[in-house]
């Protein structure tokens, strides 16, 4: 898996897409956390509630759930890359299995989402940090800072559901309009229709569970009470959706021409 | 001599098209072998099966007297339809790859982007490259592995005259290393000039194999005028057993010979029946020739 992973890097580092939307998704955390916490609720700056340890882990992995369409996005640009280059067909012949090459694209997508998790406690150590207020009570920078091992969770399976829709239509703009229509529109409608017991398990709303509002309280107050997964409970199958999605894939690849 | 490449019954549908049917044919080692069609005949069909990238929908193959795997592999290069690179790479990081694909020493790069001419263009982005320079890289990705046997799918396409040439020079010296080429090609002047064997397609059916030189010496006319009217000469030409066709042409007879007749035998035939014949010529049909009457053949 390495290996594999040696290879794609060779691919990736040079690429100015990589780099263009990794920046982007960077930057639009940054700046997806800071506007939460400067929105003024009565008068007085939300961030300074928001930004305290260790509240702010769960804040921070809420937020960040909402930019985890970029990564997919880029995914899918990768694998559509590969048929448009025709370079997928070239690694078989030159001595890929078909699950080597599920297995290099997997590993790209655990090293993304790490990279990002990464960056999003790094993040988090800042503004936590630079809003520190002394108050006395010295909980641990550190607990709860298992939100962003969910988020990270999280993002695999977005990743993993787009490598899925790339591999299944190939090309880069109608994976991007299905990948987005599904996570955006489709799974809600089909939610909307199906009792709470079975569409928690859903796809998106078990991926969704892993990084719950820290207000639910108050959203749910307002949009009615639904049944979701606490982030542990969706932990199990959102790893199965990822799997799944990678078993999906692979299957793709063995059924079809190349 | 073992068989490199051993295909039985290999087939392949694609919705109402059979675009293989059936084919049947063993690639012997050391040999350049010619997989000779017009466009859409199953030559890169063919190819894509036993390359491990087109699903067929029939019959097996093997390479090296077992199924493809990674370890086969490694022992093939392959060149498939198109040169298939990452654009926004050079020649050389895509080598890189390939070598790393393939788990070969970088240290092969330089050797082999010498051979195909491309040294000096190696810090270039492919997209940058013409299209025989596209063509040649891929040459040399497939060489990169110093594989047993190379598969080049139209390798002169896209070339000028001169890189035609120079492909040639190449492949002849491979195989000078007794390596064994498999080539699929349209141009007959290519596998006329190159290979020892060959293969004819036509709509996904096998028309015709064996060496180039039993295909080409199968069908020699023959053309005998003189010693006695053509008539008589005409007469006798049907009682001869290994005479397939006798027909007259602008004052000569001309005859079709079964496969491995020698025109001397024709000759004494004749000597026996008291006639001595003014003149014998035997005409080797050009491979084109040759070529349109295998793909014409029962097309109808």
């Amino acid at each position: 898996m390495t290996s594999l992973l040696r290879i794609e890097l060779r691919k990736l580092l040079p690429y100015s897409t990589f780099w263009v939307l990794l920046v982007l998704q960077c930057f639009l955390l940054f700046i997806f956390f800071y506007a939460r916490g400067n929105v003024m609720v009565n008068g007085q700056m939300a961030g300074a509630e928001l930004y305290q340890f260790p509240k702010l882990w769960m804040h921070l992995a809420y937020v960040s759930s909402f930019l985890n369409l970029i990564p997919g996005i880029l995914i899918i640009i990768l694998i559509s890359d590969e048929y448009a280059f025709r370079t997928l067909r070239q690694q078989v012949i030159d001595g890929f299995s078909r699950a080597n090459l599920v297995q290099a694209k997997y590993s790209v997508i655990l090293l993304l989402a790490a990279l990002l998790a990464l960056y999003v406690v790094f993040l988090g150590l800042g503004f936590g940090l630079y809003h520190r207020q002394d108050t006395g009570n010295d909980t641990s920078m550190f607990s709860n800072v298992q939100a962003i091992f969910y988020y990270l969770v999280q993002l695999v399976g977005y990743m993993s559901l787009a490598m899925f829709i790339a591999f299944l239509v190939r090309k880069t703009g109608l994976a991007i309009m299905l990948f987005m229509a599904y996570t955006l529109v489709v799974e809600r409608l089909i939610q909307w229709k199906t009792p709470d017991q079975i569409d928690q398990y859903f796809p998106m709303k078990t991926l969704g569970a892993l990084t719950p509002n820290p207000h639910a309280e108050v959203e749910q107050l307002m949009l009615g009470v639904t049944e979701t997964l606490s982030p542990l409970q969706a932990l199990a199958p959102a790893i199965l959706y990822v799997t799944l999605f990678c078993f999906l894939s692979y299957q793709l690849l063995r059924s079809r021409d190349l | 001599m073992a068989d490199i490449l051993d295909i039985q019954g290999l087939s392949k549908r694609y919705g109402a098209v059979q675009a293989l049917d059936q084919l049947t044919i063993k690639v012997p080692e050391g040999s350049i072998y010619g997989l000779l069609g017009p466009n859409g005949s199953g030559k890169t069909t063919t190819l894509g099966i036993v390359l491990d990238v087109i699903n067929a929908s029939a019959g097996t193959y093997q390479w090296f007297g077992q199924p493809t795997s990674k370890s086969t592999k490694r022992r093939i290069g392959a060149l498939l339809e198109t040169p298939n690179f990452y654009p926004y790479l050079t020649g050389e990081e895509n080598l890189r790859i390939t070598a790393d694909v393939k788990r070969v020493d970088h240290a092969r790069i330089p050797g082999v982007l010498q051979t195909v001419g491309l040294a000096h263009r190696r810090g270039d982005k492919f997209k940058g490259y013409s299209l025989g320079m596209k063509q040649r890289l891929a040459i040399g990705a497939a060489l990169l592995g110093d594989p047993e046997v190379l598969v080049l799918d139209e390798p002169t396409n896209g070339l000028d005259p001169e890189g035609i040439a120079e492909v040639r020079q190449l492949i002849i010296s491979i195989a000078a290393q007794g390596k064994t080429i498999i080539l699929a090609s349209h141009l007959l002047d290519e596998v006329e000039k190159v290979c020892t064997h060959m293969a004819v397609l036509r709509s996904g059916k096998l028309k015709a194999q064996g060496p180039v030189s039993s295909i080409m010496a199968a069908h020699d006319l023959v053309f005998i005028s003189g010693g006695a009217p053509l008539d008589t000469l005409l007469q006798i030409a049907r009682t001869l057993p290994f005479v397939t066709e006798a027909r007259p042409v602008n004052q000569q007879l001309q005859l079709t010979l079964r496969p491995e007749t020698d025109s001397s035998e024709l000759n004494r035939a004749f000597f026996s029946q008291g006639i001595a014949l003014g003149q014998l010529v035997v005409r080797k049909k050009s491979l084109e020739s040759q070529f349109l009457e295998i793909i014409k053949a029962d097309s109808v």
